[in-house]
């Protein structure tokens, strides 16, 4: 039995691997090496001989040198599309976490009228296919002179996460006791001093990871980018996808480094986060 | 009512009202914009439109690509849940008992889950090449000749699947684990000392006990696939007859064909669809809440 359990560990576990790290290879050969049809399977520091049987590529770092470059079809450098992703997810991910903080508090805190449905509504919205609102939202977009903006990303990308980070940290903030707040409540301070000395101190690892979700949620997203911003601030999952049926062929090992480089932040979040995964990934709904 | 209990009224509203007013401009308003777009002839072009009543509706059902599209959305979501339930299960199973690494090889194992499905789609496009794809590289080495995995109309969905069960199995196994590990110990102690078959503690036990988890798990997996759009746009692309969902043919409609009214009637089509299947899910996450509510003092 315990065999049985270590060999389909094992085998998922190389069979789910595998792939990234044949993406690691790829992003160290050239283009040739790339899309051979008798692949290189490990990577060699030396010049490749080639009777060495194959199954040998040599490294390079050409790739990774080559981001700066413009590919055709695409009128910036991987960088400059990076750049984009970088601040369109930061402050999205500030203003939810900040706006999902403060409603949490709201709904945890004090009595309002119909709480339960308004928390169900605001989770329901997380329901919605992109698909289903994203041309009204162009329509309007168009009128406000916020297509093709960063500023027009990053107020949808808040709005998409308000019911994760609502939902996240009204858990959070809910496990925090309430005999500090009272106390400092009964000394006449305001809520609005409370919320700022007592509960946001307090609610520190519940920010940081609902703060991680966010970002990865809007790092990835790919729907609204596509139909929103395909001129100027386009994001990197937007910019790869454009790279696809390029005339020149596929660029597939700066693809792959840059990939890499798109993919290290979201590794080492998820890393940085490992013991609230399943709270994140179920909305909090789930608590271990 | 005291200065100061209105004065904690309104301070209420100042914690509240930004999220919401957020969510209704930018969720709930272009919703509405959408049930007046599907009654009209717009164009994405812009340019007058007029209310033409229920032709887009007509024109949704008369066509034949919104009932292959519903056909191939029920079969990718069916197939790619069951898989990834079992897989996950299976997997849960393997990481039940503590070991040393448990922690790491779990970080591991969600990898895939975190990533960018559009850009890791098009990334399996690499692997899964039919002329120099190392998947075929190995397949043919190993006698299975040279499935066309992104041009034989039989497997494009197949490869789309595989992606997706890539990515997700591991979301099945975080809350199998967890609902495993939510077991109490001396139920199995019990069946111990009843000499109960591995069989009948695996049925009796293991699995009602933590089938509501599972089925919470198959929920949010079931919501999230129905929208996969994703992974389609980069390994088939949205205009594929083996691989047309309806977020796919809605993305045609409206982004591709321009047609922003029959677009639209689809949109709401498809969203009583989410509707009926979010209600669900929903009153099951508030049963499972009150019940944690009840279980913690």
């Amino acid at each position: 039995m315990k065999i049985l359990r270590w060999s389909i560990l094992a085998g998922y576990l190389t069979i789910a691997l595998l792939p990234l790290i044949w993406l690691a290879f790829t992003s160290l050969k050239s283009q040739p090496e790339a899309i051979s049809t008798t692949p290189g399977m490990l990577p060699s520091l030396t010049e490749r001989l080639e009777d060495s049987g194959g199954f040998r590529f040599t490294v390079t770092k050409e790739a990774y040198g080559r981001l700066q470059e413009t590919h055709t079809g695409a009128s910036h450098s991987f960088i400059s599309y990076l750049s984009n992703s970088i601040l369109i997810g930061l402050m999205s991910t500030v203003a939810a976490v900040a706006l999902g903080t403060a409603c949490a508090y709201g709904f945890s805190r004090f009595r309002v009228a119909g709480a339960h449905d308004w928390l169900f509504f605001i989770l329901s919205t997380r329901f919605l296919p992109p698909l289903a609102v994203v041309v009204p939202i162009l329509m309007m977009y168009r009128q406000f002179d916020l297509q093709n903006t960063h500023l027009g990303l990053i107020l949808l990308y808040t709005s998409f996460n308000l019911s994760l980070a609502v939902w996240l940290m009204k858990g959070f903030i809910d496990e925090i006791p309430k005999a500090y707040e009272e106390a400092a409540l009964v000394d006449g301070y305001s809520h609005l001093h409370v919320f700022w000395t007592i509960i946001v101190p307090r609610a520190r690892t519940g920010m940081a990871v609902t703060a991680v979700f966010c970002l990865i949620s809007a790092w990835n997203e790919y729907a609204f980018a596509l139909t929103l911003n395909n001129t100027r601030a386009v994001t990197v999952p937007v910019y790869f996808a454009g790279l696809q049926g390029n005339i020149q062929g596929v660029p597939w090992p700066q693809i792959a480094a840059g990939v890499i480089l798109f993919a290290i932040p979201i590794v080492v979040f998820t890393i940085l986060v490992r013991k609230h995964l399943l709270r994140g990934v179920t909305f909090g709904t789930i608590k271990q | 009512m005291t200065k100061a209990e209105l004065h904690t009224q309104r301070l209420k509203h100042v914690f509240i009202m930004p999220a919401l007013v957020f969510l209704i401009a930018l969720n709930i308003f272009p919703l509405l914009y959408n049930v007046i777009l599907a009654f009209s002839d717009a164009e994405l072009s812009g340019g007058d439109w007029q209310f033409i009543g229920g032709d887009n509706f007509a024109e949704v059902f008369e066509e034949p690509r919104f009932g292959t599209a519903i056909r191939t959305t029920a079969t990718f979501v069916f197939l790619a849940v069951t898989a990834e339930l079992l897989i996950g299960f299976i997997l849960a199973l393997t990481l039940r008992e503590p070991f040393k690494g448990k922690s790491a090889v779990l970080t591991f194992l969600l990898v895939p889950m975190m990533l960018s499905p559009a850009v890791m789609g098009l990334y399996w496009n690499l692997i899964l090449n039919g002329h120099y794809g190392i998947l075929n590289f190995v397949l043919n080495l190993s006698g299975f000749g040279q499935p066309q995995w992104l041009t034989d109309p039989d497997l494009k969905l197949f490869s789309v699947l595989l992606v997706d069960i890539w990515m997700w199995s591991p979301f099945m196994m975080l809350i199998a684990l967890a609902g495993l590990q939510a077991i109490p110990r001396h139920l199995y102690e019990a069946a111990a000392i009843d000499r109960a078959s591995r069989f009948t503690v695996f049925w009796r036990i293991t699995l009602p006990l933590c089938a509501p988890l599972l089925f919470l798990s198959v929920l949010f997996r079931t919501t999230d696939a129905l929208k996969q759009f994703d992974l389609i746009m980069a390994i088939t692309g949205p205009n594929d007859t083996a691989t047309q969902t309806l977020s796919a043919l809605l993305y045609q409609v409206m982004l591709r064909d321009y047609n922003i009214g029959l677009g639209s009637a689809y949109a709401l089509v498809i969203l009583v669809i989410v509707i009926a299947l979010a209600s669900v899910f929903i009153r099951y996450i508030d049963t499972v809440q009150r019940r944690q509510g009840r279980a913690s003092p």
